[in-house]
């Protein structure tokens, strides 16, 4: 028995030092969406075996964006619920707003002071936390990027492959307007990782294989109702034929849906969003939203939580881990309406 | 009654001391937080996190010590992020392009203080209103940033630079000790120099002060340029900190240097204002902050929190005032 414990103990050890040697390493800048090193979360279980029995007394601090978004709410939940499926202390954070650089790096620093055994960032921009990741590789604790901003020298991430989130709603466009006509995009804040793959996604696919859809407008509306809202009506009235939008996130494709139906051309113009947040699930239901691009934020905080645990018991996980999304409409949506996260599971992974 | 109508005339007649009645009002409220905090958190008041507290409240000091000298002559300055994002994007854009470091500080000091010279000169010489002129800036500022680098960071600074803003002088972080020593200048322009009773004067009554002689144009166009020079500086800490210049950085950074100002015992009627007091405010700020992390309480609180703490620092600093 205490031969095995010793065993272990050793491996874990070299493994730290492994992963310690890695990290002393200047790692790539990393892209979240091409990096070769990469595996679905699908494949967790099958590749690397059931998450090992946790040690007793395992914290981990996690800070995101803000918790004014639905969508940085959600993912805490996903955190806290397989946290307490393995005993594990979580402490969930986030910036007062999404503008707030300052105040989130400085709640990373305080965590790290804390001594928390591992901790899960999504920051602001892909630099504000940069000096939280030095200071936590200096202190050896491993830090998880989860979704959206990449931290360029991060050396693991989680989440989804936001150009996919493009690439879907153009597939849908192209299926259902065989005869072709104008979309349009509306961006999220210019120069955010996010926001510039989903509309390259889109605007490439819609423009490739000689299909005769046409991008006529792609505006950045700065991931506001408000401002989504003025930015569609502006360009309704210029294109009073368009037959649809696409918008970088569902606030936003909201506001969109809201300037079509003052516009009153629900019938010609379908618009679909990004996130699956509930106000999206709800404006589907009612038949005033298209459809929405979901990457599932609950199950996403349950993988992350589940890939830095992975990683505390010294497994070598690809450096990302993508997470599940999927375009839901009116004819899927109440296959993926459900709280229940083992069903939801189920479904994705059929 | 006798006790306080002296301890007002003590801070009347001592406004010159390093220490007035109003910044032991300050200092009481510093103690207090820190006594709270450090009885709830066992982490509060150790070594590294104090540390960490003036690491992280040195930023937002460095801007609101520029503030009080513009809020002190009676003005605002509404553009000190938008001024700090563009001198720091200034800043890395040449390092990058492999300008000797020194002169690439000097590049970005000088766009802060043209920035300053700019909101000085529209406030100064045609007559605008200081709030209206740098809310103006505050677009135009960002509006330059952003369209220069298309929105995105500027990496690649060079190590050399990144490893004196990360490093330590004298045992703290290299950050604090700068800022310390702009304090200190700060303080001795405002208390021992002419241009700082210029400051005063102007802010006080610019009528009087104009008769008396005071050169009002020049001591608002100065106390600008103090305060764009003092945003660029902020700028190259944070540069340096981040390895990166964001053109969106430095977003609300003039409201947080407004309530260390405010909270320090400025007034934003002009004429009145402290130094050591705004160092304290900004250190309050970080402490809350800090301290509210450190028990898990949600952003959302810490709002709360902060809103409190400057209403209250505001209504005592009225009692106080009344009863003299």
């Amino acid at each position: 028995m205490k031969a095995t414990h010793f065993t272990q103990l050793a491996t874990t050890l070299a493994l730290v030092g492994l992963s310690s040697v890695a990290m002393a390493q200047t790692l790539s800048p990393l892209n979240s969406d091409t990096e070769a090193d990469r595996m679905d979360w699908s494949e967790l279980d099958a590749k690397f075996g059931e998450l090992p029995a946790v040690p007793e007394g395992t914290s981990v601090g996690g800070v995101s964006k803000t918790l004014t978004n639905e969508y940085w709410r959600s993912l805490g939940e996903g955190y806290v619920n397989m946290a307490k499926a393995h005993n594990v202390e979580v402490v969930y954070q986030a910036a007062a707003n999404e503008g707030d650089q300052l105040g989130q790096l400085g709640i990373a620093e305080n965590l790290i002071t804390q001594g928390f055994d591992a901790l899960l960032f999504s920051p602001q921009t892909d630099v504000n936390l940069q000096p939280a990741l030095e200071q936590a590789n200096e202190k050896g604790i491993p830090v998880l990027n989860v979704n959206d901003a990449v931290i360029p020298g991060v050396a693991n991430y989680v989440g989804n492959v936001q150009k996919d989130n493009g690439v879907r709603a153009a597939g849908w466009f192209i299926e259902n307007n065989p005869n072709g006509g104008k979309v349009a995009v509306i961006e999220g804040q210019p120069g955010v990782f996010a926001a510039g793959q989903r509309t390259a996604g889109f605007t490439e696919t819609i423009n490739a294989e000689g299909n005769s859809l046409e991008v006529v407008a792609s505006v950045p509306a700065n991931w506001s109702r408000e401002l989504a809202f003025n930015a569609a009506t502006t360009i309704i009235q210029q294109h009073p034929d368009l037959v649809g939008f696409y918008a970088n996130n569902d606030g936003m494709a909201l506001g969109v849906v809201e300037a079509v139906k003052a516009a009153d051309l629900q019938d010609q113009i379908a618009v679909i969003g990004t996130d699956g947040i509930s106000d999206a699930y709800a404006s589907i239901k009612a038949g005033d939203l298209t459809g929405t691009i979901d990457s599932f934020p609950v199950l996403t905080g349950e993988v992350a939580m589940e890939v830095v645990l992975r990683l505390l018991a010294g497994q070598d996980l690809p450096r990302v881990v993508s997470t599940p999304q999927a375009l839901v409409t009116a004819d899927n949506i109440d296959l993926y309406s459900t709280s229940d996260m083992a069903a939801l599971r189920e479904v994705l992974l059929k | 009654m006798n006790n306080a109508t002296n301890a007002t005339q003590t801070a009347k007649a001592g406004f010159k001391l390093p220490f007035g009645m109003r910044d032991f009002g300050t200092f009481i409220g510093l103690v207090i937080i820190f006594a709270v905090f450090s009885w709830l958190s066992p982490v509060f008041f150790t070594g590294p996190n104090l540390i960490n507290i003036l690491q992280q409240s040195s930023i937002n000091a460095c801007i609101a010590l520029g503030m009080t000298l513009v809020i002190v002559s009676g003005g605002i300055d509404l553009s000190v992020g938008p001024i700090a994002a563009l001198s720091a994007v200034v800043a890395a854009s040449l390092m990058v392009a492999g300008v000797p470091i020194p002169l690439a500080v000097m590049a970005a000091l000088g766009a802060g203080a043209l920035c300053g010279l700019f909101n000085g000169a529209l406030i100064a010489y045609a007559g605008l209103q200081p709030f209206i002129v740098t809310l103006g800036g505050l677009s135009l500022y960002r509006a330059l940033s952003l369209i220069y680098t298309g929105g995105n960071p500027v990496y690649g600074i060079p190590p050399e630079f990144r490893a004196f803003t990360n490093g330590d002088t004298l045992g703290l972080p290299t950050p604090v000790v700068i800022v310390a020593v702009i304090a200190l200048i700060c303080w001795t322009v405002l208390n021992k120099t002419p241009l700082g009773e210029y400051f005063m004067a102007v802010g006080g009554n610019q009528e009087a002060a104009r008769i008396a002689g005071v050169p009002v144009a020049r001591t608002k166009i100065s106390a600008f340029v103090f305060s764009g020079v003092l945003a660029a500086v902020a700028a190259l800490i944070l540069v340096g900190r981040l390895g990166a210049a964001d053109p969106t950085l430095g977003n609300l950074w003039e409201l947080d240097a407004i309530a260390a100002a405010a909270i320090g015992g400025a007034s934003l009627m002009g004429g009145k204002g402290s130094i050591v007091g705004t160092v304290m405010g900004a250190v309050i700020l970080g402490s809350l902050r800090n301290g509210l992390t450190l028990m898990n309480v949600q952003a959302f609180y810490q709002l709360l929190a902060t809103g409190i703490i400057i209403i209250a620092a505001m209504l005592i600093d009225s009692a106080t005032r009344k009863s003299g």
